[in-house]
């Protein structure tokens, strides 16, 4: 064994690399990327998130998930679910509250485990959360304006995003939503209106649309199985997102849209079965 | 059912812009006027918006013209004229500040105490202009929707069907517009918006000039010098919430500043299509800053504006204004706060509820933003966000004791003043870009009155002061404990339920182990 290594060239380990289990797992990406997006925000853009609150949440996120795996009887792997499910609140829900984004968070992850259909949970928890704050705690928000349009770092997170969507398999449902939005808000603003393309490439340069593309809607737990459901899905999501947008002023839409699409999703899945997605293959687990 | 789901949809698309006193500037003639910088109120209340744009034109007013994007056709009650001073209360309240302290004789008592406050506003400046004769109506597709005499303004409502026609109209109007304004003007026709046309009435005008000898003896202050323009004001029902910046750029080369107050129930106001950010603020600065506050707050702005990459708003000041809030109204104040009257004016018509009560909801945000074309693409569009969070643009300035420091403890004060100057100018240099080694003289002072230069080494320094003052008195929500109720309960309740089937399995293991093993 030793020699073999010694004999080898270094090179063929960097070849092997995706063939180490910590990559095999496209959540470690996400948290990689989750966390690095957050780093940014809080030290790039001053956003306003204390440590406390940073660790308040990260921390229940945790332990209520260990809480439930440990009642419902399931390998512990699925922590990690956990810890995107906070990152992406922290990501997208603001509150002056310590407590609002801790309840959040408590809220979002039993969620999962409380509203279930066919062994697949209904909402996405971090939508869930976010949605549940906004309607029932008061003292909470989503600041759309928060990444700026700062090329460099969108172009990286679609990039990030998309690595991590090809690993899921996933990727269509993000370049589906936003074609479609483009192809409509292009329409209306461009053709229609006669803005410049300018605005409306500004509209499309948002963090918070982008952040949504690539990691909100694309969970595989929360989305349909089969990928023709996928792209109707997305094609819907999409539709109504500008309208909502555009008609009703509610900036935040996709993230509303997201929510009240749940019945749908159940519904394409019984049009289209497909398999259930697994984020480790049964035999990763039990190595 | 699809018919009506399509006609709300129409409704909320015409609905659109607000305004913005960046309405534009139509100049007749050579007249070469710049708008710089604007300040405009915003109060948002559900749905309904009042807009109100400062006015300091000068010049003959017989040149000054405007015209502005609505959503509606407003009504006469709809539009008012508000005193200037308004503007000029909101902007000294609000505007950065400089906070003093004075160190005292390190001799005698050692401690640092009190503090005073002296402020210096940035004053904005801003022009607006021209002028119009009264329209004709030709066939441009134009349509006056309504006609009225404001005080001493003249207002139409135009709608328009397509933009060449508008253009054409206002030019045939004896509005000089920019040759870009149809491009501008056409999406928002298409918005469905309507045109908000103002010119100055020149007798009505000259009537109320002569109030000032009136005023002379009667010492009323809510007798408006009308000197000057006065702030026009506009109330409409929209669910955008925005305001058309690109309208005010058709006429306007290079940058342009603004200044939003905005008035809300619920609390800071923040725009959904830029970023907000906080401007830096609770900095130490040095002493000499004292003289020259007013451009060293333009260069920090400058340069944090640089640093944002031009794009982003800056948050200015955030606090509680309403009547009945209890807390402390700003620290220092600069100005006195927004009173009832002052509120009132500005549009805020839930300061006094029903039974005449005083409000304890009036959440007051200052926001400044310098746009361009190339950097703000977009009209603005705003929030309104839970967010109650004080904040103020504050800077400190710390007076050295300037009498004897022979002693021991006055020793060690110069090190710590020499150490304290050498962080104000890194600061300095810091927050506006200014040469900080331009000032060595200013950190030489206290260093030459050491006798012994090697103390420089063995005192410390003392903390900056700088995140613990000013105490914001922290909000505290009444449903804070029914949160905590849940999350605890939430929490526990599993817990116990985990620990209770274990203990139930370990009973049944204990006495039907013998079964399990068979």
């Amino acid at each position: 064994m030793i020699r073999n290594k010694i004999m080898k060239p270094s090179f063929k380990i960097g070849i092997n690399i995706s063939r180490w289990r910590v990559f095999k797992d496209a959540r470690n990406y996400q948290i990689l990327y989750l966390a690095s997006f957050l780093i940014f925000g809080i030290t790039q853009l001053n956003w306003e998130i204390s440590n406390l609150q940073l660790i308040v949440v990260i921390g229940l996120a945790l332990i209520t998930q260990f809480l439930w795996l440990k009642w419902c009887e399931k390998p512990l792997h699925s922590l990690k679910s956990a810890l995107i499910t906070a990152l992406g609140i922290c990501l997208i829900l603001k509150s002056a509250s310590i407590l609002t984004l801790a309840l959040a968070v408590v809220i979002a992850i039993s969620s999962k485990f409380l509203i279930r259909i066919k062994g697949k949970h209904l909402f996405n928890p971090a939508n869930f959360g976010i949605i549940f704050s906004l309607l029932f705690i008061g003292d909470a928000w989503i600041s759309p304006g928060q990444w700026g349009s700062n090329a460099v770092f969108l172009f990286t997170l679609s990039v990030l995003g998309g690595i991590v969507l090809h690993k899921v398999g996933r990727l269509e449902t993000s370049v589906v939503f936003l074609g479609t939005l483009f192809l409509f808000e292009f329409g209306r603003m461009y053709l229609y209106q006669g803005w410049e393309m300018d605005v409306l490439l500004h509209k499309f340069s948002n963090g918070t649309l982008l952040l949504f593309s690539f990691f909100m809607i694309t969970d595989p737990m929360t989305i349909p199985n089969a990928k023709k459901s996928r792209v109707i899905w997305a094609i819907i999501l999409a539709l109504l997102t500008f309208s909502l947008s555009n008609f009703m002023q509610i900036y935040t839409a996709p993230i509303w849209v997201l929510f009240f699409m749940t019945p749908l999703t159940v519904l394409l899945d019984k049009v289209y079965p497909a398999k259930k997605f697994e984020w480790l293959k049964k035999s990763i687990i039990n190595n | 059912m699809m018919k009506q789901f399509l006609s709300v949809l129409v409704l909320a698309g015409m609905s659109s812009v607000g305004l913005s006193f960046c309405g534009f500037y139509v100049a007749k003639a050579d007249t070469k006027l710049f708008n710089k910088t604007s300040q405009v109120i915003l109060v948002r209340d559900g749905q309904k918006t009042t807009v109100t744009m400062s006015n300091d034109f000068k010049g003959n007013v017989k040149d000054f013209a405007m015209v502005i994007p609505v959503p509606e056709v407003l009504s006469q009650e709809d539009i008012r004229v508000v005193p200037s001073s308004l503007f000029s209360k909101l902007d000294a309240y609000s505007g950065p500040r400089l906070v003093e302290y004075h160190d005292q004789a390190p001799c005698y008592q050692p401690e640092v105490f009190y503090n005073y406050a002296e402020s210096v506003t940035t004053r904005a400046d801003f022009t607006s202009e021209k002028l119009t004769a009264m329209p004709t109506m030709q066939d441009y597709g134009v349509k006056i929707e309504a006609k009225y005499e404001i005080e001493e303004y003249d207002v139409l409502i135009l709608s328009a069907k397509e933009s060449t026609g508008l253009r054409d109209w206002l030019i045939q109007n004896d509005y000089k517009i920019p040759t870009a304004a149809d491009e501008v003007l056409e999406p928002y026709i298409k918005n469905n918006m309507k045109f908000f046309v103002v010119k100055v009435n020149a007798d009505k005008m000259a009537q109320m000039s002569g109030m000032n000898k009136v005023k002379k003896y009667i010492d009323d202050p809510n007798m408006d010098d009308v000197k000057d323009l006065r702030p026009l004001q506009i109330t409409y029902n929209s669910d955008k919430f925005m305001l058309p910046i690109r309208l005010g750029m058709a006429n306007s080369t290079g940058e342009q500043d603004m200044v939003v107050y905005a008035f809300t129930k619920e609390g800071r106001v923040e725009s959904t299509n830029y970023r907000t950010t906080k401007i830096p603020s609770n900095k130490m600065i040095p002493e000499f800053v004292r003289q020259k506050f007013g451009s060293f707050y333009v260069d920090l702005f400058e340069k944090a504006h640089k640093e944002e990459k031009k794009e982003a708003i800056f948050l200015e000041y955030a606090w509680n204004v309403s009547p009945q809030f209890t807390g402390m109204k700003c620290d220092p104040c600069v100005g006195p706060p927004p009173i009832f009257t002052d509120l009132k004016e500005a549009g805020v018509d839930w300061a006094l509820n029903r039974t005449n009560q005083a409000s304890n909801d009036v959440f007051f945000t200052r926001l400044h933003l310098r746009y361009a074309r190339e950097t703000h693409p977009q009209d603005l569009l705003f929030h309104v966000t839970p967010n109650k969070e004080h904040f103020q643009g504050r800077y400190i300035i710390t007076n050295a004791y300037k009498g004897d420091v022979t002693c021991e403890e006055g020793q060690k004060y110069c090190v710590k003043v020499v150490k304290r100057r050498v962080d104000e100018l890194e600061n300095l240099e810091d927050l506006t870009a200014w040469n900080a080694s331009e000032y060595k003289p200013y950190v030489k002072e206290y260093y030459n009155k050491l006798d012994d230069p090697s103390l420089m080494n063995r005192v410390e320094a003392d903390p900056q002061r700088n995140e613990g003052l000013p105490i914001f008195p922290t909000y505290s929500n009444p449903n804070d404990h029914i949160k905590r109720v849940l999350i605890i309960g939430l929490l526990s309740l599993l817990l116990i339920m985990l620990v209770l089937r274990e203990i139930k399995r370990e009973i049944v293991r204990r006495n039907f182990g013998a079964i399990y093993r068979i």
